[in-house]
């Protein structure tokens, strides 16, 4: 589908628009951001955020546009929420946007599809990716092609209310801590705050955060490699939900109800509203800051307390910026992505608002800016990356999620939440997980 | 008709100089352009051709097609038979959820939301001061039923901590979170459609005030009790109205989706209790990349709805009675 918008692509675009408005409904894309559609002159940036992110990009580009007046730019930008639903539709509409902020989630599955520019050529020459490691450039690598600069280091760590944990008479656990440790802290919280407070949140199903931690521990990955079928044992997954029942049991971990309200709604996190200390969701302390007034601090995902229990926790690389395949401009978006990777402003202006910064150079740069929970976040994700690359039992990071990746994880959560609202025992739920995820992912 | 006259007189007109002809030529074509003819209301009928062929058939015919295919937006379509078909009916448990929520959905709250709404117009059908108003009052949650804040209102109001656990608390009740339990979240969606009764209220109304008074006035001097009348009289001279309503309203609740999508988050969840058809067809075709079986879920949307339909038109033969 070159990059003139044939009739048919068209047609497919207003088919997607009757189907919506068939259906009666206001699928309007929310957000902010100026109006979408491709013109010759500008170039299309597009990216999710928080406003602050909004913010931040924005007057990086002002910078880039001071240095580059012919390169005009055309911002669009909105929430995580159907900015993928959009971005589809556009991409079959023949309106893909030139750059866009892409998920590591997803780069396979776009990649594969023949969506993004594999844009290798340019490395040393428009594209300076000096300082960049190369674990951390795997994520935006699908099957040996460069298709996304990452934006920063991604690790996955808890959450923790400190300032809530102290006034309990508690410690915050060491960063060497295990599962157990884990359990013995939520127990004592809940016995602590005289029941008004559990541990932690609902673990079983949260996917990146912990459960594929936990098979990695075991050796296990979550896909296999040729992302064709699921990387664990049932056993591993039974294992795991017994771990959290026993945690909802004991109070460690709060009922169905109130996991099943925090999906996808940050607000209703279990931490946000005051009923956990800990939390796996890293968005209480993301993009956008702070969205709880508590002190925070970072921990890493606990390790394995049995024998044979290998590194689990790895780095990836937030969020990319790719180039899509049919653009015309390529080059100039490439000069763009190469702006935020070294350009000292970009840096400051972004912070961060993308992850902590992907080298040590734009880490320096930046630290002095940082206000105190900006540090600890950093200290922490520093302490997982350096632990992580000295570990020796580590298996290789995790393979691009293969397409159909996010229903399986969200399979994963509802299971878990079938398990805890006592619709179904461990046993059978882990079947029907395994038989529904094998459906998908030969689909 | 006077076109008709001036023709006669212009081809009876003797002695015709060149001129004349001209002149006669002239009249003529603007005689015929006034009977209709010319291209020129094409003209202004072509956007809403346009939108009828572009927006409307040329789209439904390609969904046709792609439902036989497998389609991912992205990359172009395979052919694949009815293979889309048969996996929703054999392979695809979460087709079924849906189907459990959307036919649980359309059959308690139309009945519920029709029940509300001609007892409301019944009640407002009066002459009492201020009347307008009332009328406003009751008609507003329709107007912003659509509306995407409504359903983030109603999320708040039967969340955990939300307005109706304060107000079950007065009377001691413990309350649960309303949304987030499988067992409830769907009733709160079913309450929210009930509340936006509207729009059939207002179609009620309307009917209730083409009523015959004199009917009512015969029945008064007989005897018979308010009841016996609305039994007897007001609910057999409405049956026209009600099925309207009782059509449309089947239609609208199996195409409901903004409530369900705003409420779980995009969701459908908790367990997907609220995962309505039409979510779940938006979820397969725009979010996991899937619209050729998108498709052919909307295919099988629009039959069953047809079905629905056609049921409702026979079975109206028996019930509805047509004035005459």
């Amino acid at each position: 589908m070159g990059h003139e918008i044939s009739r048919r692509s068209i047609f497919r675009a207003a088919s997607g628009i009757t189907v919506a408005t068939a259906l009666g409904t206001t699928l309007s894309a929310c957000g902010g951001g100026t109006g979408a559609g491709s013109s010759n002159s500008k170039l299309t940036m597009t990216w999710w955020g928080s406003d602050q992110r909004h913010a931040a990009y924005k007057k990086a580009l002002a910078t880039f546009q001071q240095d580059n007046p012919k390169i005009k730019i055309q911002e669009t930008y909105q929430g995580y929420d159907g900015y993928f639903d959009k971005f589809n539709t556009n991409v079959a509409g023949g309106s893909a946007p030139d750059l866009m902020q892409m998920d590591t989630g997803l780069v396979a599955q776009y990649a594969r599809k023949g969506v993004l520019a594999p844009i290798d050529e340019y490395v040393g020459k428009d594209l300076d990716l000096t300082g960049f490691s190369k674990t951390l450039l795997a994520s935006g690598t699908v099957d040996g092609k460069l298709y996304g600069v990452p934006s920063g280091i991604g690790v996955n760590q808890l959450t923790v209310n400190r300032s809530g944990l102290e006034a309990l008479g508690l410690k915050l656990p060491e960063r060497e801590w295990n599962w157990n440790d884990l359990k013995a802290i939520a127990q004592e919280v809940y016995k602590k705050s005289g029941g008004k407070t559990y541990g932690v949140d609902d673990g079983g199903g949260s996917t990146l955060q912990c459960f594929e931690i936990f098979a990695r521990e075991k050796g296990q990955q979550f896909f296999s490699d040729d992302g064709k079928k699921l990387g664990f044992t049932p056993d591993t997954l039974q294992e795991w939900w017994e771990f959290w029942a026993e945690m909802r049991k004991t109070n460690a971990s709060p009922p169905a109800a109130i996991t099943s309200a925090a999906h996808n709604d940050l607000t209703k996190n279990a931490v946000v509203i005051g009923k956990a200390l800990f939390t796996f969701d890293s968005g209480v302390y993301g993009a956008g800051g702070s969205i709880t007034d508590a002190q925070l601090d970072f921990l890493p995902t606990p390790q394995g307390n049995w024998s044979g229990a290998r590194e689990g926790n790895f780095v990836n690389g937030g969020v990319l910026l790719s180039a899509t395949k049919t653009s015309k401009r390529i080059a100039d978006s490439v000069k763009i992505i190469s702006f935020f990777a070294q350009n000292d402003t970009a840096i400051k202006d972004m912070q961060l608002l993308r992850g902590i910064p992907p080298t040590e150079k734009a880490r320096n740069l930046i630290a002095a800016g940082l206000n105190a929970t900006d540090k600890l976040n950093m200290a922490s994700a520093d302490y997982i990356s350096q632990r992580v690359a000295k570990a020796t039992n580590v298996l290789p990071n995790p393979v691009p999620p293969p397409q159909g990746a996010d229903q399986i994880w969200d399979l994963l959560f509802q299971s878990n939440l079938a398990v805890a609202f006592g619709k179904a025992t461990i046993t059978s739920q882990s079947g029907k997980f395994f038989d529904q995820a094998a459906g998908i992912l030969s689909a | 008709m006077t076109t008709a006259k001036t023709d006669e007189v212009v081809k009876e007109s003797p002695a015709a100089t060149p001129s004349d002809q001209r002149e006669r030529d002239r009249q003529r074509r603007r005689l015929a352009r006034k009977r209709g003819g010319g291209w020129w209301p094409y003209l202004f009928l072509a956007p809403w051709f346009v939108g009828l062929f572009g927006l409307t058939i040329y789209p439904m015919l390609d969904s046709l097609y792609l439902s036989f295919t497998d389609f991912d937006l992205l990359t172009p379509e395979k052919w694949v038979g009815t293979a889309n078909y048969e996996r929703m009916f054999t392979d695809d448990p979460v087709f079924w959820d849906s189907v459990h929520a959307t036919l649980l959905y359309v059959v308690v709250s139309v009945p519920l939301k029709l029940g509300l709404a001609l007892a409301v117009a019944m009640l407002l059908n009066r002459d009492i001061k201020g009347i307008g108003l009332y009328r406003a009052a009751f008609y507003l949650p329709s107007l912003l039923g659509g509306a995407v804040a409504i359903a983030i209102v109603w999320r708040q109001v039967f969340g955990g901590d939300g307005l109706f656990n304060d107000f079950l608390s007065w009377f001691g009740i413990k309350g649960q979170d309303w949304i987030s339990s499988p067992d409830t979240a769907l009733y709160t969606l079913i309450l929210l459609a009930v509340w936006q009764f509207g729009t059939p209220m207002v179609i009620f109304l309307a009917g209730l005030k083409q009523l015959p008074k004199d009917v009512y006035e015969a029945a008064e001097i007989d005897g018979a009790s308010p009841v016996t009348r609305f039994f007897k009289i007001t609910l057999p001279l409405l049956t026209p109205i009600v099925f309207f309503n009782v059509v449309l309203q089947i239609i609208d609740a199996f195409k409901t989706f903004t409530p369900a999508f705003v409420i779980s988050n995009g969701s459908g969840g908790p367990l997907n209790s609220t995962m309505l058809y039409s979510l779940y067809l938006y979820k397969k075709g725009f979010t996991d990349l899937q619209m050729g079986y998108a498709s052919a879920l909307a295919w099988v949307l629009f039959l069953v709805i047809a079905g629905f339909t056609a049921v409702n038109f026979i079975a109206s033969r028996y019930w509805v009675h047509y004035d005459d």
